[in-house]
């Protein structure tokens, strides 16, 4: 009798995304509406080959601004990030932390908006406060895998903070450098986005000059802002920081005031729910009804969409993925296929899934399919990066089968496992992204978060905001929780 | 005075119990050396005599035990960090104060590592490495050395070379060896340690490896 | 090294927080302008005008570009602009969130302004003088979420038209940003049918940027009033008494035709808070408002 084979969790697991992807995809509206698509991508790609540098007003001080909200967010963000580190046993400071990162910048900025109107501090603290809650949960983990044998030789009586210095500090702070620069990097594009809302950076002009299809301006400002990223790790030198800082408060216009009434008001009065801020006998069933009104009529159905989308988009990532890691992996391409695969991928990359999204959807017209297409690109790109230099340390044998075979048998085995924990690792990331695409006009739950905002409703804006946080906070318990039981881990290079 | 006394006491790690009815009396000038099967409680014994000798002594744990990202100069001068005021520690984990690097100093000069004061440690040879632990173990203001199998991965010339810095400048010595005739050479006194107890205690004088052999399970090594 | 280096930068972080405390001065007057239409040549149109009010105010006059229509009431009711050329259903909100704001002028053609109902040729639909009701079933966009002609009024008029919202209406409903975008997302035919506002429509026409043989007004909803110019209450204590009347009689005596054609208007007029109480009791209706 011949045993029946048992799938494996792996292939279970796998099976089980696919079949809910699959029937997201069957329900998902991915129609490309727009009549005359590729005349539109024509005259893009006309406008990518001959850029125009001159046609935005201040492109200079655009550049100047996104590069000092990047700069000030990000370096607060490591000083408060750091912080929590330190204290990141305790339960509040994790929840807090799982809270402020589990809101996309974008929100954050809405809400700053409201408080301090287009001041600086808008930005620097729509970038600070959720990397803040990013930073200190890599830090704690750092610190936790740092080195512990040392400790035992520190002198008997040493001081907690002296052992801290100099056993535990030292491990970690090259890891601390270098998610710091990816941070920056990080932080480069959020800033950029930052200008679709109306604050003065790149994506400001990018978005004015998308809309209105003058798509030379369009491809200037790609073109600085990938020039910038690309160049950041000759420019970024650690004795120019306080350079680069003071610059980036010199720079930015502080002028652009605000009173502290209008942020009390915000706190005190405008998230209030209407029905109680009116007050009246009724109060608590006009409460009742808005509440119900704004959950079944808002919140679930954008909690549908959102959820949605981000369940094609991470089966999406997963599939292009497999694509995208053989173009740099030295197992299947030559050199010079490498140095393209390199090129595409890191264009890929750099490019903001919300800008690639935005793009997609002039081309094509508002449905999922720019949404998926922007957002799989992006992190397939990030994850094939990862797993095409993690297949650089495979050693096959001399006489590994080669081609397909070579991919199927030799090469797949041994990255599925490190794949799928980078996927469920970008799982959360990819929700914050599709609830944000909302703003662009698909249905998730940033179309009625900005809608919300737009009706000056920031009760409505708020209550929209926390069922998004609560959303992603489940994933991300699910997709741990997946994660062990799988025993799928990520280095720290990789996060 | 002795400088420790275990009456009949216990001891092990994680709450299991490893150690039992130990008696041992250990005064000051002694020359030390655990031995035994590994994994017979060397180190569990060792750590309990450095748990009882607090600030007087400085540990030499296995395998060195270094902060890799730091310099030679830093990994020794943390032999004193619970001397100085956090303050202090840290101004020197930034920028170097000139006193304390001479001190640092007259300790790397007789180990032969005077040129590597400003190296990373990563950078350092097998026997480098070893000698600046040791080096921070000596840079410990303490009388008292604890070590625990500090030449276990050196050739015999430097392992002998260490031995005999950490015998002319530290008034007591306890190690944890598993090199038998080194043991004999360099200790005045065998703790013999096997099946969680003490089966042997005496003066190392006129003694062969060979007389070790009933430490061992097998009577070879 | 590195902790000079982290030393450096928390000192630098922390000090602007200080000056950004401040209040700010009323040293300067400064306005804003719904993004309507045209979005990159806000700036263009819309200095020209503080150009002329500098001199005619013997004021330093600004003016700040905003993203969205939801900016420019934000930024009115925070006092970052005291003056604002809002639309109906801005307007109306904006000066609900300011004690004391009111409406002081408008253009001459906003007491009586109009939404076009337009649609792509392929649709094969035409002007018609009844509400054409045939615009079921296709895809249909607005302009801002928070603009009068390009959102309230045409919303209004499908709700009453069917009885039902318009994503129920349609098969696919967006919100294209602006007017001028949304003729061109219609004349492309990303969407087949949509609402503009009549006076972006007209200047299209005139400067060639609308093709007739590929987008076509198919209906005009009934007068409402729209745009507006407000001012904040506080103003007269911030810039001295009689400001207020001084910046109303500024817009109403502008009459060169370069500076009106950028609105677009003949010429402006005074107007009232209370002009505007049926866009509010829309508004209200359809629930945009609590």
């Amino acid at each position: 009798m011949i045993a029946r084979r048992e799938p494996s969790p792996l292939a279970r697991t796998t099976t089980g995304f696919l079949f809910v992807a699959i029937v997201c995809w069957i329900f998902a509206d991915i129609a490309i509406s727009t009549s005359d698509p590729w005349r539109e991508f024509g005259l893009l790609l006309k406008g990518i080959v001959t850029p125009d540098f001159y046609a935005t007003n201040s492109l200079g001080l655009a550049l100047a601004y996104t590069l000092a909200f990047a700069l000030l967010g990000v370096a607060l963000a490591n000083i408060f990030g750091f912080g929590l580190a330190l204290i990141f046993h305790s339960r509040t400071v994790r929840v807090g932390c799982a809270f402020i990162r589990s809101i996309h910048e974008l929100f954050w900025a809405l809400i700053f908006l409201q408080m301090f109107g287009l001041s600086p501090l808008t930005g620097v603290l729509a970038i600070a406060i959720p990397y803040a809650g990013i930073i200190a949960k890599v830090y704690a983990e750092i610190l936790e895998e740092a080195d512990q044998r040392p400790l035992s030789a520190v002198p008997v009586g040493a001081g907690r903070a002296s052992t801290f210095l100099f056993v535990r500090l030292p491990d970690a702070w090259a890891h601390f450098r270098n998610y710091s620069m990816y941070r920056l990097e990080c932080g480069l594009r959020s800033s950029a986005v930052l200008g679709f809302i109306g604050l003065p950076t790149l994506g400001f002009h990018l978005e004015t000059a998308f809309k209105e299809g003058y798509y030379s301006e369009v491809s200037a400002l790609l073109i600085m802002f990938y020039l910038v990223i690309a160049t950041m790790r000759i420019w970024m030198k650690k004795p120019l920081l306080p350079v680069y800082l003071i610059g980036a408060v010199i720079v930015l216009p502080w002028g652009v005031a605000f009173s502290l009434s209008n942020i009390i008001r915000f706190l005190t009065e405008d998230i209030i729910p209407y029905p109680l801020r009116a007050g009246g006998e009724n109060m608590m069933s006009a409460f009742g009804d808005w509440l119900s009104l704004l959950l079944l009529d808002q919140a679930l159905p954008g909690m549908v969409a959102t959820i949605q989308l981000t369940m094609i988009a991470l089966v999406a990532t997963g599939l292009l993925t497999l694509v995208f890691f053989p173009l740099i992996s030295p197992l299947l391409l030559g050199r010079a296929a490498r140095t393209g695969g390199h090129t595409f991928l890191v264009i890929v990359r750099s490019t903001p899934e919300y800008i690639l999204a935005f793009v997609l959807l002039n081309l094509w017209g508002p449905s999922m399919l720019p949404a998926i297409v922007a957002l799989s690109l992006h992190n397939a790109a990030i994850i094939g990066h990862l797993i095409g230099r993690y297949t650089e340390t495979i050693r096959l044998r001399i006489d590994a089968a080669k081609g397909a075979n070579r991919y199927f048998y030799e090469v797949l085995p041994r990255v599925y496992r490190p794949m799928l924990a980078l996927l469920f690792y970008r799982w959360e990331i990819i929700l914050r992204e599709t609830a944000i695409l909302g703003i662009l006009g698909i249905a998730t739950l940033g179309f009625y978060v900005d809608s919300a905002f737009a009706d000056l409703r920031f009760d409505r804006a708020l209550l929209l905001i926390l069922v998004t946080a609560m959303l992603n906070i489940c994933v991300d318990s699910i997709s741990r929780s997946i994660r062990s039981r799988l025993r799928l881990q990520t280095t720290l290079e990789q996060r | 005075m002795a400088l420790l006394q275990l009456k009949d006491e216990s001891a092990g790690y994680n709450g299991k119990e490893i150690l039992r009815g130990l008696n041992v009396t250990i005064d000051p000038g002694e020359r030390i050396a655990l031995v035994g099967e590994s994994g017979a409680g060397k180190s569990t014994l060792l750590r309990l005599f450095y748990e009882r000798l607090g600030a007087k002594a400085a540990l030499m744990p296995q395998d060195s035990a270094l902060v890799q990202a730091l310099t030679v100069f830093h990994n020794v001068y943390m032999g004193r960090l619970h001397q100085r005021s956090v303050w202090r520690n840290l101004r020197n984990l930034v920028l170097p104060a000139r006193a304390d690097v001479e001190e640092v100093r007259k300790v790397l000069v007789p180990l032969r590592l005077e040129e590597k004061i400003f190296s990373g440690v990563g950078e350092l040879s097998g026997g480098q490495y070893q000698r600046t632990a040791l080096a921070r173990a000596l840079f410990h203001t303490g009388d008292v050395i604890v070590a625990d199998e500090p030449v276990s991965s050196v050739d015999e010339h430097q392992a002998r070379e260490i031995l005999e810095t950490m015998n002319a400048q530290k008034q007591t010595v306890i190690l944890a060896m598993h090199d038998r005739a080194l043991a004999i050479e360099f200790a005045d006194r065998l703790i013999g340690v096997k099946d969680g107890q003490i089966v042997m205690d005496q003066e190392s004088a006129g003694m062969t490896p060979g007389d070790l052999d009933n430490l061992y399970l097998n009577g070879v090594e | 090294m590195k902790f000079r280096t982290l030393l450096t930068a928390a000192a630098v972080i922390a000090f602007p927080f200080v000056p950004a405390m401040q209040a700010n001065a009323a040293d300067k007057f400064v306005f804003t302008a719904i993004p309507d239409q045209d979005e990159s040549q806000l700036r263009k149109r819309f200095d020209k005008v503080a150009k002329y009010l500098s001199t005619t105010l013997s004021t330093k006059v600004e003016y700040v570009p905003v993203k969205s229509y939801s900016a420019a009431v934000t930024a009115f009711r925070n006092n970052q602009v005291q003056l604002a050329w809002f639309g109906g259903l801005s307007g109306v909100r904006a000066r609900g969130l300011v004690k004391g704001s009111k409406a002081i002028a408008q253009g001459k053609a906003d007491p009586n302004f109009e939404t076009y109902f337009i649609a792509n040729a392929s649709t094969g639909l035409t002007l018609s003088k009844e509400f054409p009701k045939e615009i079921a079933g296709k895809t249909f966009t607005f302009g801002s979420k928070g603009s009068t002609s390009g959102r309230l009024m045409p919303e209004f008029h499908i709700r009453k038209a069917f009885g039902k919202v318009p994503q129920q209406v349609f098969s696919r409903v967006g919100f294209s940003g602006n007017h001028s975008r949304t003729v061109a997302l219609v004349q492309s035919g990303a969407y087949e049918v949509g609402a503009t506002n009549f006076k972006v429509w007209k200047k299209g026409l005139k400067n060639g940027t609308i093709d007739p043989k590929k987008v076509r007004v198919i209906w005009k909803t009934p007068g409402y009033p729209d745009y507006n110019w407000s001012i904040r209450g506080d103003v007269d204590k911030a810039f001295g008494p009689g400001f207020a009347q001084k910046v109303q009689s500024a817009l109403i005596s502008m009459n060169d035709p370069d500076l009106l054609s950028s609105f677009p208007r003949a010429s402006f007029i005074p107007a009232q808070n209370s002009d505007y109480a049926p866009i509010k009791d829309t508004a209200k209706k359809l629930g945009l408002i609590d």
